[in-house]
């Protein structure tokens, strides 16, 4: 079935490279049918992996390049889930593609490596060995760097894919430098053989290429402080490929991490080092603060979707984190609770950030701006879009009956049951990264707050605001299909834990467990629970409740239709609403140390002190990583590669004489 | 044959042909007219011919004599003939105009002649019949990329190629006792194709560089 998918992708490929320009974008629907297939397949792996004894692999796969070396792919129950989370996103993304695509600049193009981007992130969570996986992923950055400077016109898309481009290649590197390591100390490229290989290895080296590892995936996933290129890259992209960047790319390092943690490293019989876990739990705080923090400043509504994805990595890796620290003291279920969580988040996260930024493309369709004050007032313009971008902040919110609420009742569950934990400093980190968590879903509820009330409601800011329109059928089919899976995964959780459960680290079996599918959900044996189901049945009450009250009392009641708020003024202006950078002021107050809001003042006269001509006001907020930390770094470098550009002398019997010495180099070294 | 065989071994000719090749690219890094530096080339490549024919007799290796063969007819006529074809339509001037003057870059090879001699007094190949190959076809290459280095024109830098390869080759099918002939052959044709494209390359740089001095080529830095 996987393979029937391929060949749809490699098909739509090859009508985008040679079809005839008119009604280009319909092709996208070729990559829909592949990933919908892929989607079903993937479902049906990890439903038997979860429900029968022996569950087969979708796809396993060989090529013997020399009788050292082979490339692989196989699949297992975290590569279909994976797996899973990609064609999902992929399927609703190409399908919204297939309306939203119509007429851009570059169609070729962009079709053909928006399908490569897909085939490629799939090629990376199925690798089954190092080689196979770094070809991959390099081929992953790659496609997604053309495709981030692929609008060719804008020289900020353009700085955006440099940043992107270095970032990553010096993530990569990092990764290559863990997976040698790893080679040298088990002599195996393949997964499973450095895993085995590991068991029995020192504490050092396993810990040194967890180190290693956590920052180069951590780099693609978007930690703090790596996460620099993720606000400036994922913008630039077309809509649909920064759902994609945003939904399941990100995750391809959160994959690597798991991958490396809990299987390469995490191998039978291992042992857990508590700090790794510490690390990945601080990490994970950090992000989710700082991530939330900026998001609530921004007034691009991309840029800020793209923060608000940094706190959600940083809300993932407070569970992965968790989840090594209970692995390390060997409270497995505990562990089993914190990872469900963890991978419960990844999939929301998919969900409703590829919801929100198809959402945002939408928006961009109708108002011609990224920029929130130029919005306002869109609910009646783009009332489909509207709902269910009010349906994805919800989610994003962690509010019942949405999926987001799940996932963090379940890290929070996991975090506070780190007091469980022997040693006091654990103790500590698990509750204080629960105190992180709790702040961030505040803060987010607020960002959010801000984007949904100043993009949709109040009157529009903007001519091209006041004309937005939908942009048709395939945009909001593919927006109602996403909310509508952040409402099952809300509303079902247990369909989500039972396919989770199937995944073979030590604790996660019983999380699928006991009961059926729309029992409440009850934890640590007691600890704590909720009743999903109930949720949405008493919000459904309420509102039948409030409507019956609506109706019996006031059907005989004389309706007055009225300008809201006006405040007696009679002619309401846009310029008088509040403002997304209004809105967070009192936030930009209280963590001031923080962003260093700076605001600058600059009045002209015409003649000295009275009569001015012109007053300027400029406000912001210091990008404190990128001036204490990135500048000092780039221009270090810079100066470092001009005094080695000394080298480079352009004449051909030096160059000559450097083979030369390094010949003799070799002949010295070599006798 | 049995009578071949014992007189390459009792006057050391394998011995004798690889020093000719060597004085020969001796000969080359330190020629003053590109025809010397031709015919050196020439020399060199019989002398391989020779080798090989010569490791073909006395390790009974039938196939050396084809190699042998394609190694007379690719490097000591048709290459050689192209090369002719290149200085005349270049109407390049004789003179190589070396960086160095003559009696240093006789110094400097000696220099690396004694430097490999010396790293390479030990080690895995100093046995059999090929004991003094090995470190001969070592010191071909290091005058070969030194006699690049040393020149200015870009014809003589293709000749260091050359030259190079020669020694690449030497060292190949000394140690291996003949690479199969498919890669000889393959190896052969690599370098017609390499003199041809080489060709077009000259011309190409004396068109936009109106000359082929390789000191002009620093002002492609950007």
């Amino acid at each position: 079935m996987l393979l029937i998918s391929l060949a749809f992708f490699i098909s739509g490929a090859v009508f985008f490279a040679f079809a005839p320009k008119k009604g280009l974008h319909y092709f996208y629907l070729l990559y829909a049918a592949g990933a919908g297939l892929a989607a079903f397949s993937f479902a049906q792996a990890l439903y038997n992996y979860a429900y029968s004894a022996a569950g087969a692999p979708a796809l396993s796969f060989a090529l013997q390049i020399s009788p050292a070396l082979s490339m692989g792919f196989k699949s297992g129950p975290l590569q279909d889930f994976f797996g899973l989370l990609l064609s999902l996103a992929a399927f609703a993304a190409s399908v919204y593609s297939s309306g939203y695509m119509k007429g851009t600049a570059a169609p070729r193009f962009q079709g053909i490596f928006y399908g490569l981007f897909i085939l490629s992130m799939g090629a990376v969570f199925l690798a089954a060995d190092a080689l196979s996986f770094l070809i991959s992923w390099e081929a992953m950055s790659l496609v997604s760097y053309f495709l981030v400077v692929s609008d060719t016109e804008s020289e900020a898309a353009q700085n955006a894919g440099l940043t992107y481009a270095t970032m990553t290649h010096i993530g990569t590197a990092f990764i290559i430098g863990a997976f040698m390591l790893a080679f040298s100390a088990t002599g195996s490229l393949d997964f499973t053989g450095m895993a085995a290989g590991l068991a029995g290895q020192s504490m050092t080296i396993k810990s040194v290429i967890f180190i290693l590892s956590f920052i180069g995936f951590g780099m693609k996933a978007g930690i703090v402080p790596l996460h620099i290129w993720l606000p400036k890259a994922h913008p630039a992209a077309p809509s649909n490929v920064s759902a994609l960047m945003s939904g399941v790319m990100i995750k391809a390092g959160i994959y690597g991490i798991m991958l490396m943690c809990l299987h390469v490293l995490g191998g039978p019989g291992a042992h857990y080092a508590t700090w790794w876990g510490v690390v990945v739990l601080a990490t994970g705080a950090a992000s989710s603060v700082l991530g939330v923090l900026y998001a609530l400043m921004e007034k691009d509504l991309k840029r800020l979707l793209a923060y608000s994805s940094v706190e959600n990595i940083g809300i993932i890796l407070l569970g992965t984190g968790a989840a090594i620290v209970f692995y390390s003291f060997g409270q497995t279920a505990l562990a089993g609770l914190a990872l469900a969580a963890a991978l419960y988040h990844t999939m929301n996260h998919a969900m409703f950030k590829g919801l929100l930024f198809l959402g945002s493309g939408s928006v961009l369709h109708g108002a011609h701006s990224k920029n929130l004050e130029d919005m306002g007032g869109l609910l009646k313009r783009m009332p489909y879009t509207g709902l269910f971008f009010l349906a994805g902040s919800v989610a994003i919110c962690a509010l019942p009956p949405f999926n987001g609420f799940v996932s963090e009742w379940l890290t929070f569950q996991a975090l506070i049951l780190g007091s469980s934990t022997p040693l006091a400093y654990s103790k500590v980190i698990t509750l204080l990264g629960g105190a992180a968590l709790a702040l961030t879903g505040a803060l987010a509820a607020a960002a959010f707050v801000k984007a949904f009330g100043v993009a949709f409601l109040g009157l529009p800011r903007s001519p091209k605001a006041r004309d937005a329109k939908e942009a048709g059928l395939p945009v909001t089919a593919a927006l109602g299909f996403l909310a509508a899976m952040c409402l099952l995964l809300g509303v079902a959780p247990r369909i989500m834990l039972r396919l989770i459960s199937a995944m073979p680290f030590a604790g996660l079996k019983e999380m699928g467990s006991a009961g059926p599918l729309h029992s409440p959900l009850i934890i640590a044996g007691g600890f704590s629970g909720f009743w999903p189901a109930a949720i949405l049945v008493s919000m459904l009450l309420g509102l039948l409740i409030i409507l019956a009250l609506a109706g019996t009392w006031g059907r005989n009641r004389k309706i007055t239709y009225a300008n809201s708020w006006d405040c007696g003024i009679r002619a309401l202006t846009p310029r008088m609403q509040y403002t997304a950078t209004a809105f967070t002021k009192p936030l930009r107050v209280i963590f001031k140390t923080i962003y260093r809001p700076r605001k600058e003042v600059r009045i002209s006269f015409k003649l000295k002190p009275l009569f001015v001509s012109g007053i300027t006001y400029q406000s912001g907020i210091t990008p404190f990583l990128e001036n204490y930390l990135y500048r000092p770094l780039t221009s270090f470098v810079g100066k470092a590669a001009l005094k080695i550009r000394h080298l480079q002398s352009g004449s051909l019997p030096l160059y000559l004489g450097y083979i030369m010495l390094t010949l003799i180099g070799l002949l010295m070294a070599w006798a | 044959m049995p009578l071949i065989k014992r007189w390459i071994e009792i006057f050391g000719a394998i011995d004798f042909i690889s020093v000719g090749m060597l004085l020969s690219v001796v000969a080359m890094s330190s020629a003053k007219r590109i025809e010397s530096c031709l015919k050196a080339y020439v020399i060199n490549s019989w002398l391989l011919a020779l080798l090989m024919a010569a490791f073909a007799v006395y390790l009974s290796i039938p196939h050396l004599y084809a190699a042998a063969f394609f190694t007379i007819a690719g490097k000591c006529v048709l290459i050689p003939y192209f090369l002719r074809k290149i200085i005349r339509d270049l109407k390049v001037t004789r003179e190589v105009e070396p960086y160095l003057s003559m009696p240093v870059s006789l110094i400097i090879s000696f220099g690396l002649v004694v430097l490999v001699y010396s790293f390479l007094a030990s080690g895995i190949f100093v046995a059999g019949v090929a004991r003094n190959v090995l470190k001969i076809s070592v010191s071909i290459i290091l005058i070969s990329l030194f006699t690049m280095m040393n020149r200015k024109k870009a014809v003589t830098q293709v000749m260091g190629l050359l030259f190079m390869e020669n020694g690449l080759f030497l060292a190949g099918f000394s140690l291996t006792y003949g690479m199969p002939t498919i890669i000889e052959l393959g190896v052969l044709f690599d370098m017609m194709m390499g003199v041809m494209i080489l060709g077009v390359f000259l011309t190409q740089i004396k068109k936009s560089f109106v000359s082929v001095d390789l000191d002009k080529l620093t002002s492609l830095k950007g």
